[in-house]
């Protein structure tokens, strides 16, 4: 009986995997010519890494709006900071005979093979945010310039600390060094610094990996060690609470004019970081605009679907918000839409 | 009185097979199938379950180590903290862009020996630290995790490693040859547990360490080999991974451990030790999956796909104390 069961149970293995094995390559776009095809909705597929901050949250909505707007359907799907999982989620999304795929690469290796699946089955793929290597997978990315966003904020908050007419002794909070996204701000901090040379101390780099309880005790930690820090800027404005929280225990957190201000600055511009810069507490952030670039991903897969090619990479040069502009850039701020 | 006792044993009899069956889960992915296909789009295609095996494998692999483990009645934290550093030892061997064999015909057997021995090593480092120092497993792999996590992060600075060879990325990315692979890694772990006086050790330690011990089983270098054969398939299921992804990662598959624990519970490897074996955990990883796949191609958020297999979990460990009580009966 027992040899019964094992042979029932090996025989319907392995027709599963005689099934698997023997796939048959995924064809083309689901669609061809012809009234019926034209009338039906075109699906989407998004691909997240991670739902971690307000940012990729903001993004999700903005594609949900703008595929809504655009009378397309939209398939999510969220891989939870594993770039194997995502692989699973987008073959899944190719199964489904997508049109398009948009997706938010954990890392820009790693989405090779996921770019070289879609190439196959001839959907087209946008990357969001994040920008794959060099290969000869073909796909369109639609990013922030993170190092050039990164340095003009920090120039402009080093502009704030050169009024103050003193060195300063400052704090850097780095993201995930598996991002390619933290690396380019940690990169665009360290122009600004060496650009301007003998306005700032940097005394500390606090790796968060993403994290606000590491990135509070980092900063903590950082504070004791270094209690005189009066510049911090963090790479990712989710961390601001983090800041704000061990500034507060340190007595340290004061508004710009007032003694003791610690000169702070982020990236992202999200709804807390809008606040504090509405506050007084925030010196800058750089803001990448979610609205421009979802709206770039799904122009890009519309376009490639039609013939029309777009470039390989679509810039987002975002802006830098401040105390003096703010009124003025809000209404571009996801963060300050978020709010209202 | 004997007919009542009787009677509730024969009633009980069914429901104790269906529970102790090493198959239970297959029956029960089988009725998973069943039930979604209708509404589940392209769930019951030739496409889709190439998808489902291409996932269901490398954790198949990863997860016969922790049944291995589990057997023990101790626990593998660091196994995705070594599927990482393992694959960036291979990675750093065998690039094209920067490995220390770019080129060479030897790098990919040489990539896959580096990472062969990164597992062996971390598992024994495990396995001494364990059954030598008598600390309790969970402490010792949840500082090496971190440990692991933290030295393939330092070692490249958190960058990927790419340029990697076509034949080894094709062990990963090839559903043929990632299958021949679980199948000699889950008949080699089924050989060593079923029919070797190694495996039969396992099992007594699980059951009850001072009884082995008393009767002559030799528990410390059971324990450390129990390690070792983890770290050994942590770095086989990396090759898995590694070759899926194109790239060594200093975090590949860190979000995993859950997914291979989970699947071993499910196959019916208890986390109190003395039970587990290879069929149980290719059916556990197989539930799994088919619950992850079909939640996706449902479309159904991330939330409540992790909040389906948070369920799972749950369940499957009030199973296991059923189990226990009934055999206790």
């Amino acid at each position: 009986m027992q040899r019964i069961r094992f042979a029932t149970a090996s025989c319907l293995l392995a027709g599963a995997l005689w099934c698997g094995c023997n796939k048959t390559e995924p064809g083309g776009a689901p669609d061809g010519a012809g009234g019926a095809a034209a009338e039906r909705r075109l699906t989407i597929g998004v691909s997240f890494e991670i739902l971690q901050t307000e940012f990729w949250v903001a993004a999700l909505e903005a594609f949900r709006a703008e595929l809504g707007r655009r009378n397309m359907l939209i398939i999510e799907a969220i891989a939870d900071g594993d770039a194997n999982r995502q692989i699973e989620q987008v073959r899944n999304f190719i199964t489904r005979k997508v049109d398009g795929i948009v997706m938010v690469p954990k890392d820009a290796k790693a989405c090779l093979p996921i770019i070289k699946a879609a190439n196959a089955a001839n959907i087209p793929i946008v990357l969001f945010n994040r920008p794959p290597d060099k290969s000869d997978a073909r796909s369109v990315a639609v990013v922030a310039d993170n190092f050039a966003l990164t340095r003009d904020t920090v120039t402009y908050m080093i502009g704030e600390a050169k009024k103050t007419g003193t060195t300063h002794k400052a704090m850097l909070l780095i993201g995930d060094l598996g991002d390619i996204n933290a690396i380019g701000r940690r990169d665009g901090f360290d122009a600004a610094v060496n650009e301007n040379p003998g306005v700032l101390d940097v005394v500390a780099r606090v790796p968060t990996e993403w994290n606000q309880e590491k990135a509070q005790a980092g900063v903590v930690n950082a504070l004791q060690a270094n209690p005189d820090i009066s510049f911090i800027f963090t790479s990712s404005d989710f961390l601001l609470p983090s800041i704000v929280s061990a500034l507060t225990g340190a007595g340290k957190y004061k508004k710009a004019g007032e003694p003791g201000h610690v000169i702070l600055g982020g990236f992202d511009g999200d709804a807390t970081a809008y606040r504090m810069l509405a506050e007084g507490y925030l010196d800058a952030t750089g803001v990448q605009d979610v609205y421009f670039e979802v709206a770039a991903c799904v122009r890009a897969i519309v376009d490639a679907r039609a013939g029309t090619p777009a470039p390989e990479t679509i810039k987002d040069p975002g802006f830098v918000i401040h105390r003096a502009n703010r009124e003025k850039m809000a209404p571009r701020m996801w963060g300050a839409n978020v709010t209202q | 009185m004997a007919a009542v006792a009787d009677s509730h044993r024969r009633a009980r009899t069914p429901l104790l097979r269906v529970l102790r069956s090493e198959y239970f889960v297959l029956l029960l992915s089988a009725a998973y199938c069943a039930a979604c296909a209708p509404f589940t789009p392209d769930f019951a295609t030739g496409g889709n379950i190439a998808n489902v095996l291409a996932t269901l494998l490398p954790l198949f692999v990863a997860a016969l180590g922790q049944t291995v483990v589990l057997i023990t009645g101790g626990i593998d934290l660091s196994a995705m903290s070594i599927v990482a550093l393992a694959s960036i030892a291979g990675a750093a061997v065998m690039s094209g862009e920067q490995g220390l064999l770019a080129g060479s015909p030897s790098a990919v057997p040489a990539a896959l020996l580096a990472m062969a021995l990164v597992g062996a090593a971390a598992g024994a480092l495990n396995g001494v630290a364990i059954a030598c120092l008598r600390l309790p497993p969970f402490i010792v792999t949840l500082t090496s995790m971190m440990f692991f996590s933290g030295l393939a992060i330092a070692l490249t600075q958190s960058r990927n490693i790419g340029a990697l060879p076509a034949a080894f990325n094709a062990l990963g990315g090839s559903t043929w040859l990632t299958l021949a692979i679980a199948i000699v890694a889950g008949a080699g772990v089924h050989v060593m547990l079923a029919r070797s006086l190694w495996g039969r050790w396992l099992y007594a330690v699980g059951h009850n360490p001072r009884v082995a011990r008393v009767s002559g089983v030799p528990v410390p270098g059971v324990v450390i080999g129990a390690y070792v054969a983890s770290g050994v398939l942590a770095a086989a299921a990396s090759v898995l991974y590694t070759g899926q992804a194109e790239s060594g990662s200093p975090v590949l598959a860190q979000r995993l451990l859950l997914d291979i624990i989970c699947a071993t519970v499910i196959g019916g490897a208890s986390l109190f030790g003395g039970r587990g074996g290879v069929l149980g955990t290719l059916f556990g990883a197989l539930f799994l999956k088919l619950i992850d796949n079909s939640l996706n191609l449902m479309g159904r958020s991330h939330f409540s796909i992790m909040m389906v297999k948070g369920a799972v979990i749950l369940g499957a460990a009030v199973l296991d104390m059923a189990r226990s009580r009934l055999e206790e009966k």
